[in-house]
């Protein structure tokens, strides 16, 4: 009996994932394990190996094609087995597959999620506006539609066509003077899956950023006194960015509003902290997920906050480790940055900017110091929670950076 | 509360002003005659019941085809009757408007509006003017027949729609000017009641809005009724006094006599005596300029129905009413007229919905064209209405339906199928595997379907 390949579901907000390179065709026989295709979703590129020894019989979904998980992308199986109606028909029936011939490990939802409700959330749309956007390459997702309920009707393709149209209409204009050199670059693989996901956080939250400056000069000095002490002991330097993890850690505690997530019109409160921590790579950036930050001590988080970001860099995460985060830190500080506004990585409340920090002079009484300060960024979800919450949440965090002695408790 | 005011208790008024009253606005509204309109009063609903009458006595004289043997010389029409019924069914709907304008809480006045300023108006009834003041105005004023240039309504011989529905006999012969919906409406009327009628018009077809093809068939139907059909002619002359209309058809003169003769060339909005100009409202022949909201160059002033011209149907005017009232109670509303079907009560019946083929090989080029005939129909051969066909236009490339053409019996109940497929947008590959009842009328919408894709089964 011929296996089923089916795309795996590596996030619990997965909709669609998209084969990014098939190493086998159609007639190419494998052994169980051997790599057939590489899929690429979320932030994930991972790749997909062979159920069992075989050949492939059929391959359903061609490459850069994004289909729903539990789709069908290919079948393994004996040479020259025919294919029985019942395997093709599974397809049309789009039954979630959850047991997956290859060998992924599906993502459970987190153990303490309210609901296990799975985000089906479907695009109204009217078959002729299916067509034409589908013949024309549009994303339906990025349609507004104008119909009942949001329905996308075929005038509103047509309008997203008139937009498209206008919009290259300046490149002719590039086109025939010499003068305009550009270069144009596909939008693929984490690219594409970066460009949807940060579009699809704008369109479908009512995110904010507030700022809050943090004194960090006794922080620093803490800093440099353990360095030594946890460089010998722990083998780990402890770095800026730990102690902002450690403090937003004990912040997120605190107020559980801000560890949350908007799912299918329900905020699911986390009693857990899984940390997104997020790291620039090459070609885009991944989110590593620092589980259960909430156990460790400010060494431990230290410590897999560097074995994370190594494996990151080394293209060496496993796809376990990059999902589940129930908070964000991106960290621009490195590049010079002060105040940013990061965007919410979906479906969680709040993401944290952390900038450069910069000397200043500062009255502490009547006497003037140079003191070290640290521009944070907030940026939460406004239907989740309102301004004063989300405020109270910065000033916790400001008040561990800014009495660091809580940060090693 | 906003007070606002509806000119106009037609379609399109009395719909605006239920719907702004359900939005909470304090609504009053202007009739100068009886609460329901044209539709109502003298268009919709008087000449579908003189139809009704006219079938049930084309019925009865087929009996023998249905093995039922009458005696067909004590079959008569009593027009009296007719008229009675007529009558009645009107009386019953306009109370029925009535009820809904009190259950709404919708103060109406009778009388004649006319604008003072963009938030003033004067109401005159008989000897009685009083002024009112509003913070938005829906003008649905209406329209009312068309007459010709040379010679207008006497209401005696020179007569239009409304007169041609209460005449106090059934007539002997009976011209009608202009082969359009109402022209033809009134030719089966009276066709079918033993009038022997003549049509002259203009364009080289009936209803020169739909398909020749379609039109033909209506043409044929009302030519073994004995109409006399004149296209492409052109009337010269009316001479009243002794009751002779002169055309031209084919560069010959010809000369008719009839008893009565109706003018049915169309219907102009009623723009005159609102005082659109005393506050600036932009208006032409053509009917009042509104935007897609309904709404004139005066912002707190809409028009809707008739009197902006376009499409002149009663659900249209629904349509156009809703839109104007929700989009004066601050809904962002727009008219959609994507799939608006067109009726016509003739026998036998016509009803289309989106492009005719005509249309849609100058818009599209290349389309494809589904038909079947109801020849092939066995619930149409059972009711010995087998004449008529439905024809389906579907595009090419991504196959959508855009257009649906129905003659024949029930053609008018049949089409709201296309206008629903038009509505949502449909496209043949999601038709295909749709279950059609048997044995329907229905049938043949879906055959015409599938043979615009090559895979008709009963053809």
């Amino acid at each position: 009996m011929a296996a089923e390949v089916v795309m795996p579901k590596l996030g619990m907000a997965m909709k669609e994932g998209t084969v990014s390179t098939w190493n086998k065709k159609v007639g190419d026989s494998v052994s169980k394990g051997d790599m057939i295709a590489s899929i690429n979703s979320e932030k994930i590129e991972m790749d997909i190996e062979a159920p069992q020894d075989g050949v492939i019989l059929d391959i359903l979904v061609q490459e850069d094609v994004g289909v729903p998980p539990g789709t069908i992308i290919c079948y393994v199986g004996k040479p020259n087995e025919q294919l029985t109606e019942q395997n093709r028909s599974a397809n049309e029936l789009q039954a979630p597959k959850n047991e997956v011939a290859a060998a992924i490990s599906l993502e459970e939802p987190p153990a303490n999620t309210a609901s296990s409700k799975k985000n089906k959330e479907t695009v109204r749309i009217s078959p002729i506006a299916r067509k034409i956007a589908e013949s024309e390459n549009i994303n339906i997702e990025t349609i507004q539609g104008t119909g009942p309920k949001g329905r996308i009707t075929k005038a509103d393709v047509e309008k997203v066509l008139a937009e498209r149209a206008s919009e290259s209409s300046p490149q002719t204009v590039e086109r025939d003077n010499p003068a305009i050199n550009k270069e144009t670059l596909p939008v693929a693989g984490m690219r594409k899956v970066i460009a949807s996901r940060m579009h699809n956080s704008l369109l479908n939250s009512a995110q904010l950023t507030i700022n809050m400056k943090a004194d960090v000069t006794d922080l620093l000095s803490l800093q440099r006194e353990i360095k030594d002490v946890t460089q010998q002991r722990h083998k780990v330097k402890i770095s800026l960015t730990d102690f902002i993890a450690r403090a937003v850690v004990l912040s997120l505690q605190e107020h559980k509003q801000m560890n949350s997530a908007y799912i299918d019109n329900e905020i699911q409160l986390y009693n857990h902290v899984h940390l997104g921590m997020a790291v620039a790579l090459e070609n885009g950036l991944v989110v590593p997920v620092m589980q259960h930050a909430e156990k460790m001590s400010l060494v431990e988080l230290a410590t897999e906050i560097k074995t994370r970001a190594a494996d990151a860099r080394q293209g060496q995460l496993s796809t376990d480790r990059m999902q589940g985060s129930t908070f964000t830190i991106t960290n621009l500080g490195a590049y010079g940055v002060e105040y940013f506004t990061p965007v919410l990585n979906p479906p969680e409340t709040g993401i944290l900017g952390v900038g450069a920090t910069e000397d200043v002079p500062m009255y502490k009484g009547d006497e003037l110091q140079k003191r070290n300060l640290l521009p944070l960024s907030l940026t939460f979800d406004h239907r989740v929670l309102d301004g004063a919450p989300a405020a109270n949440f910065l000033g916790t965090i400001k008040q561990y950076l800014e009495q660091p002695i809580l940060l090693l408790l | 509360m906003k007070p606002l005011v509806v000119i106009g208790g037609g379609p399109a008024g009395y719909v605006a002003a239920i719907t702004a009253a359900r939005q909470g606005k304090q609504v009053t509204l202007i009739e100068q005659k009886d609460l329901g309109g044209t539709c109502l009063n003298e268009g919709c609903m008087p000449t579908k019941s003189l139809l009704a009458s006219a079938e049930a006595y084309e019925k009865i004289k087929k009996a023998e085809q249905f093995g039922i043997t009458i005696p067909l010389e004590q079959v008569k029409i009593n027009w009296d009757g007719v008229q009675h019924h007529k009558t009645t069914i009107v009386k019953n709907l306009v109370r029925g408007i009535g009820y809904l304008m009190k259950k709404n809480s919708i103060k109406v006045i009778k009388g004649e509006a006319s604008f003072l300023t963009n938030h003033r108006l004067s109401v005159r009834n008989e000897n009685h003017v009083e002024e009112i003041e509003a913070e938005q105005f829906i003008i649905a004023a209406g329209s009312e027949p068309a007459s010709l240039p040379f010679a207008p309504f006497d209401g005696k011989w020179i007569i239009h729609s409304k007169q041609a529905m209460s005449l106090p006999a059934i007539p002997s012969t009976l011209l009608i000017v202009g082969g359009g919906v109402i022209g033809c409406e009134f030719a089966s009327i009276y066709s079918q009641m033993g009038t022997t009628v003549t049509i002259v018009e203009a364009a080289d077809q009936l209803l020169p809005g739909e398909d020749a093809d379609i039109a033909f068939t209506l043409q044929e139907e009302l030519e073994k009724k004995g109409v006399a059909i004149y296209t492409s002619s052109s009337l010269t002359e009316m001479q009243p006094e002794d009751k002779t209309a002169l055309f031209k058809h084919k560069e010959e003169l010809h000369e008719l006599q009839a008893e009565y003769a109706l003018i049915s060339i169309g219907r102009k909005p009623r723009v005159l005596g609102l005082g659109l100009e005393q506050v600036g409202v932009h208006f032409s022949k053509q009917g009042i300029d509104v935007n897609e909201h309904m709404q004139t160059n005066i912002p707190n002033i809409y028009a809707c129905g008739d009197v902006v011209g376009g499409i002149q149907l009663a659900h249209v005017a629904f349509h156009e009413g809703t839109v104007a009232a929700l989009h004066a109670c601050g809904k962002d509303k727009s008219v959609n007229y994507r799939a608006v079907p067109r009726c016509i009560y003739t026998h036998p019946e016509i009803a289309s919905v989106g492009m005719t083929e005509k249309q849609a090989r100058s818009e599209y080029g290349d389309i494809r064209v589904g038909e079947f005939s109801f020849t092939a129909n066995g619930k149409a051969m059972i009711a010995n209405e087998s004449v008529g066909k439905v024809k389906v236009i579907v595009e090419p490339q991504f196959n959508e339906i855009i257009g649906l053409s129905i003659v024949g019996s029930h053609a008018t109940e049949l089409i709201g199928q296309g206008t629903i497929m038009m509505h949502g947008e449909l496209t043949t590959d999601i038709m295909e595997d749709f279950i059609a009842a048997h044995p329907t009328l229905s049938e043949a919408i879906h055959e015409a379907l599938l043979q615009s894709a090559g895979q008709a089964v009963h053809s």
